[in-house]
């Protein structure tokens, strides 16, 4: 073998960085100190909320109902409800906060705040600063470390919590597993759950993008009547709850109150992780606006 | 702190893979999620090598403390593991020569006068008087050689007695010395699983007459492994015949571990994970392989044989053989025990410069597939890394070499019997009985440094297992002639040979690469 391959063959090895890149199952296993939690208790101050409400209702909701268009159906689960509550809706887009914290009466949208992913939102300081401020995040852990203080603490400072439960973004459109942290906050701090269902979202402003698409695709956005955990109830039945509820609201925006609620009390709600098909028609499925499933109009 | 052996799975950022192929190594690329076994890091040796020594002597396991085992007017034989441990060879001192000198200064302490050293070296080779000075020491060495210290004569009648059966009726015939000593110590190195217990007295100080009962291709065949005691026939056989041997003479077993630092600092990337591999390490690979390529054949032999490892001693234990033995095992498995799930289709060794029998000589054909099939392939406990009807890659030029001074019988068997076939049994039936009786190998092996004229068939016998167990073996690198004498393959690079293979395990074969040495002991569940 010639002095080149020898060369090149060492240079696949090679690192300028000197620090060594294992293979991944060569990583060595660490058990961490629980991270230092990044400090979001001032954007719950009065200037800040101030300021909040500002950027939201000046800024945020113009240009949220300028880009796509909305409709917002079940705002009626909050008459005579009151706080705080747990909103727990499915994701798969950045515009999902936004959607939901500029649809919310606006008393609501005041005390709400927002679970964010501590490694996504939280690794640099002025992007930690800039979602604090503006959506009220405070940070969740998603790698298995314990539970934080902060969302009980919240709860019982009287601030509703928005939580998506999938923790993270759906890749295809298509709701995934939800995890449990929603229903076992709710038990712990005994408040409701109102489940929201969003769709259109992922057309509209899908991973990788950061402007909804142009053309004012259509985005809906889905409260559901709050779900309240019984006392004999596990907490993963009442996990399971939630996501009949959510999958519930999306069946209904597909179809219409009634016939969701019949294939609700049947157990054929339509699964909302999506048919069991290959990714890309599962992707196509998802990337089509609501707008287009709906009957052209006659006469416009 | 050291780290744990492991098993790494080949992705996107494994780099290029060390693989040893005789006097030489490259970098080689496995396929993306072939599967690589890493052996554990070395462990940290003992503070104080002779207090250790010290504290097995005075407090042994299931016996009494050597110094009341010895007394004025007795005869005391000290025997020891020759040249074929460890290897590579330890830097001095070596680890037998500090504990023989322990014992030998209790034994002059209590008055011992009749004191012989015997080199176990069984149907090995004679030791020169060089080596037998590397392994005790200057000391020891001016005391007792040529009279008290020599090599075991496995052909020497006058000097070998004949001390009953085994209950399978095996016989039971080792040195007349150490048999009719009032106290036999073995000092022993274990450097892997296989080594020690019964095996050193039982093996190291037997005949052909003792020998022939277990190196068979039968009992062979049905070692699986020979690493693993309980479940090897080879182990079993001398087992009961160290309880024989038992019966007759006090053994008393000094039996020590190693670690891992099988190579000197200087070829630190040898035992380093690569993607670990600093500026210098890279540049040191470079810098040795391009002149290894370099080298004529014969100063690249010199410079592989005069490498010495630093060794470090992990344990030293001393006593009854059996408990000690099991204690041993635990250190050796503590050391190179790797975990592994499953079976592969293929398994990948890197063979090595060195076995066990050729030290400062010759790696000839039968030796490089005895490394590969007998040492390598039995390299696991609970079952071997690739499955049945699997196959075998390994990488090592084969050349066809030999020492006419050490393994003279290895000519005439890869000239007049593998020709005639590579079946262990038709060769065991056909030809064993005369190269092990003939007269100019056994005047060779008594006089000269040669190896047994049987040596060749048990080596051959060592490979019987994984030619029972695998559907292929294929040498990357080896020559065509010798690897075709010994009725396998030869592919000119390692994507040939998987290429070659795919006849047997199909296109998409897993792979397992055993990343040896230092030795790593595979637990394949």
């Amino acid at each position: 073998m010639s002095l080149s391959n020898d060369v090149r063959q060492l240079a696949r090895g090679f690192r300028w960085s000197h620090r060594p890149l294992p293979p991944k199952s060569a990583e060595p296993h660490h058990t961490f100190p629980p991270p230092t939690e990044f400090p979001t208790d001032w954007a719950r101050s009065r200037p800040a909320r101030v300021a909040r409400e500002a950027i939201l209702r000046g800024g945020l909701a113009p240009v949220v109902r300028h880009e796509t268009t909305l409709r917002v159906e079940g705002l009626d689960v909050f008459d005579g409800l009151r706080g705080p509550v747990i909103f727990v809706a499915n994701h798969s887009s950045h515009l999902d906060t936004a959607l939901l914290l500029t649809t919310l009466p606006v008393e609501w949208q005041r005390r709400t705040a927002v679970g964010a992913a501590a490694d996504y939102f939280f690794d640099a300081w002025w992007r930690a600063v800039g979602s604090a401020l503006i959506f009220s995040t405070f940070p969740i852990e998603r790698g298995g470390v314990g539970l934080s203080e902060t969302p009980t603490r919240l709860l019982s400072e009287g601030w509703s919590l928005l939580i998506f439960p999938e923790g993270t973004r759906s890749p295809d459109g298509w709701t995934r597993r939800f995890r449990l942290g929603a229903p076992y906050l709710a038990a712990m701090a005994g408040v409701p759950v109102v489940p929201v269902g969003l769709v259109g979202s992922y057309a509209a402003m899908p991973r990788g993008r950061n402007w909804p698409k142009p053309g004012r695709p259509e985005v809906h956005v889905r409260y559901g009547r709050p779900l309240h955990k019984a006392h004999d109830e596990e907490t993963r039945a009442f996990g399971a709850r939630i996501n009949t509820a959510v999958a519930t609201l999306l069946d209904e925006d597909r179809s219409n109150w009634y016939g969701a609620r019949l294939r609700a009390a049947t157990g054929t709600t339509p699964a909302p992780s999506g048919p069991p098909v290959a990714n890309w028609r599962r992707v196509w499925e998802s990337s089509a606006s609501p707008t287009s499933r709906r009957r052209a109009k006659a006469w416009r | 702190m050291s780290r744990p052996g492991f098993v790494l799975e080949v992705d996107e950022r494994t780099p290029p893979l060390l693989l040893h192929s005789g006097e030489s190594f490259r970098l080689q690329e496995f396929p993306l999620g072939s599967r690589v076994v890493y052996p554990p890091e070395s462990l940290p040796g003992v503070p104080d090598v002779d207090e250790e020594i010290e504290r097995a002597l005075l407090n042994p396991i299931d016996s009494e403390p050597l110094p009341s085992l010895l007394r004025p007017g007795m005869r005391l034989t000290i025997a020891f593991d020759d040249l074929s441990l460890p290897l590579p060879p330890m830097r001095k001192p070596d680890i037998r020569q500090r504990i023989i000198e322990h014992v030998l200064e209790y034994a002059a302490q209590a008055g011992v006068d009749d004191v012989q050293l015997i080199a176990a070296n069984a149907l090995h080779r004679r030791m020169t008087a060089d080596e037998l000075k590397a392994i005790v020491g200057e000391r020891v060495f001016r005391s007792f050689y040529p009279d008290n210290l020599v090599n075991f004569d496995a052909e020497d009648r006058a000097n070998l007695t004949h001390l009953g059966m085994t209950e399978q009726n095996e016989d039971v015939e080792i040195s007349k010395r150490a048999a009719e000593s009032d106290l036999l110590v073995y000092v022993n190195v274990n450097l892997v699983a296989m080594d020690g217990g019964w095996k050193s007295t039982a093996i190291g100080l037997a005949s052909y007459k003792s020998l022939r009962h277990h190196h068979n291709s039968h009992t062979m065949v049905h070692s699986r492994s020979f690493m693993d005691r309980h479940k090897s026939q080879l182990h079993s056989s001398a087992w009961r015949m160290g309880r024989v041997l038992g019966e007759h003479v006090k053994v008393f077993q000094i039996e020590t571990t190693l670690n891992n630092d099988a190579f000197p600092s200087q070829y630190g990337f040898l035992t380093k994970r690569e993607w670990e591999w600093s500026l210098r390490d890279q540049a040191t690979y470079l810098g040795a392989k391009r002149g290894l390529d370099l080298l004529p054949a014969k100063q690249r032999r010199r410079m592989f044989q005069a490498m010495e490892a630093p060794y470090q001693v992990t344990g030293v234990s001393a006593g009854a053989v059996e408990p000690v033995h099991e204690e041993t095992l635990a250190r050796v498995h503590r050391q190179q025990l790797v975990e592994v799930n499953g079976q592969s289709d293929v398994v990948v060794y890197g063979l090595p410069y060195l076995c066990p029998y050729n030290v400062n000589s010759v790696m000839n054909p039968i030796l490089a597939a005895c490394l590969g099939l007998g040492y390598f392939f039995n390299m696991y406990v609970g079952q071997p890394l690739v499955r049945q009807g699997g196959a075998v890659i390994l990488n090592h030029p084969v050349p066809w070499e030999f020492s006419t001074l050490h393994h003279p019988s290895y000519v005439d068997f890869f000239e007049e019997v593998l020709s005639v076939s590579t079946d262990p049994k038709v060769i065991e039936q056909k030809f064993e009985e005369q190269y092990a009786t003939d007269p100019w190998y056994i005047h060779l092996y008594r006089t000269s440094y040669a190896y047994h004229g049987v040596h060749p068939f048990y080596m051959w016998y060592w490979c019987a297992h994984a030619l029972d167990h695998v559907g292929d073996v294929i040498w990357v690198g080896g020559d065509r002639r010798a690897v075709a004498r010994m009725g396998m393959r030869s592919a000119s690079t390692f994507a040939d040979a998987l290429e070659m293979a795919s006849d047997t395990v199909g296109r998409s074969p897993s792979i397992t690469y055993m990343h040896s040495p230092p030795h790593a002991l595979a637990h394949v569940t």
